[in-house]
């Protein structure tokens, strides 16, 4: 697991049905600072937020804002898909959204630091397109924060 | 994932981090990924080993010193494997036929909530954190409202009816996760094939999969995983209170 050949039929043509093209001219922002130097955004799709925050819609290309002080104790997901195994991130948000694990890279000086907020998105039922404006709209929110990796977990 | 990749590289902030399905990442060439072999839902691998998550993150890390992409690259290892323990005795005893008992469902889902809670508090106790909490109302409250109209063949308004069940099944999955012994495979097919929950789940999706409304039609779509829904418990499912 995930690899396709370990999956039932059923699960490997609705996997395969996501795949796709992303528009535009291919992006790549070539490497000029060491790891150590750097400051990382973590991003995840897993549809994760505060609890008590607005869930995720059906279909939604909007994105919570996780502060970088959390602890993530109180987070929900609500995440619209069903056809993946909940249980590890009930046991610990860091398999999915690995706060505690870039805190202690901080901690240990190998990455210079992070991002005053984390975003998590849904990804669910949407085309690439769908995410363009949200996205243009959070690197313009990074820029300001200083921010010039991002890390990103899907789930 | 690779959508949000493609975007913030061409703002110009690097990118780097996990493909859980290679074909897709594949197809859609963004900048730089690390295809992992865990399963869907564990990006990071293993929950709490924070030595295996590091390693999943160090090689991810590392990708952003690649001069030229776009990168793909495999991680080497598979998830340790986990000792199957004998097998896994749900605490709590429930109907055979779940659909066959004689109550409400208000009060066979009350019932069930209410004898989970004392593992639902050791699971709290042991993790100092939970994930129910999408909708403000504690379970007992969720399973009350989900068996009234479930009794009543009322319907619930389609999103709070998702957001309702996605509470109930963490509130279930956590409980039973904090039992010695319990593995998630187990866990998934006992809550979806033994639990008046996963019964009127399977109700639900039965009453509202053919509905006129397409935003009914579409939470419908998102009440059952696939592989339920290829089972037999779910064929034999009926609708229009169960």
């Amino acid at each position: 697991m995930v690899r396709l050949s370990d999956l039932p039929d059923f699960e490997a043509q609705h996997l395969l049905a996501k795949n796709g093209t992303l528009p535009g001219p291919r992006a790549w922002v070539a490497p000029t600072r060491k790891l150590s130097q750097r400051k990382v955004v973590l991003i995840t799709t897993a549809g994760i937020h505060r609890a008590g925050e607005e869930p995720f819609a059906a279909s939604d290309a909007s994105y919570r804002v996780l502060p970088g002080d959390t602890s993530g104790a109180d987070f929900a997901m609500s995440h619209a898909s069903v056809n993946f195994d909940r249980s590890g991130f009930q046991d610990d948000v860091n398999v999915v959204f690995p706060i505690d694990r870039f805190r202690e890279l901080v901690a240990e000086q190998k990455v210079a630091a992070l991002a005053s907020h984390h975003y998590s998105f849904m990804g669910a039922g949407l085309t690439p397109p769908a995410y363009e404006s949200s996205v243009r709209q959070l690197a313009e929110i990074l820029r300001r924060d200083n921010v010039d990796t991002a890390f990103l977990t899907p789930v | 994932m690779s959508a949000i990749a493609h975007f913030l590289e061409s703002e110009g902030i690097a990118t780097t981090g996990i493909s859980l399905v290679r074909e897709n990442t594949v197809a859609f060439s963004p900048p730089r990924f690390l295809w992992v072999p865990f399963p869907l839902g564990r990006p990071l691998g293993v929950p709490s080993d924070p030595a295996f998550q590091h390693r999943v993150i160090a090689h991810a890390l590392s990708l952003l010193e690649r001069t030229t992409g776009p990168v793909l690259e495999d991680f080497p290892e598979d998830p340790p494997q986990v000792d199957e323990v004998a097998q896994f005795a749900c605490p709590v005893s429930f109907a055979a036929e779940p659909s066959a008992a004689p109550e409400s469902w208000s009060a066979r889902l009350c019932d069930e909530v209410a004898q989970l809670s004392p593992w639902y508090a050791a699971a709290m106790a042991k993790r100092a954190r939970t994930s129910v909490g999408i909708l403000a109302e504690t379970p007992a409250v969720l399973a009350s409202e989900l068996g009234a109209c479930l009794d009543a063949t009322v319907m619930l308004a389609p999103q709070r009816c998702k957001h309702l069940l996605e509470d109930l099944k963490a509130y279930y999955l956590e409980s039973m996760a904090a039992q010695p012994g319990a593995q998630a495979t187990q866990l998934a097919t006992w809550m979806w094939r033994d639990t008046h929950l996963g019964a009127a789940i399977l109700v639900l999706h039965a009453n509202m999969r053919d509905a006129d409304d397409a935003s009914t039609r579409e939470i419908a779509a998102a009440l059952l995983p696939r592989w339920v829904i290829e089972s037999e418990f779910a064929r034999d499912a009926g609708g229009v209170g169960g």
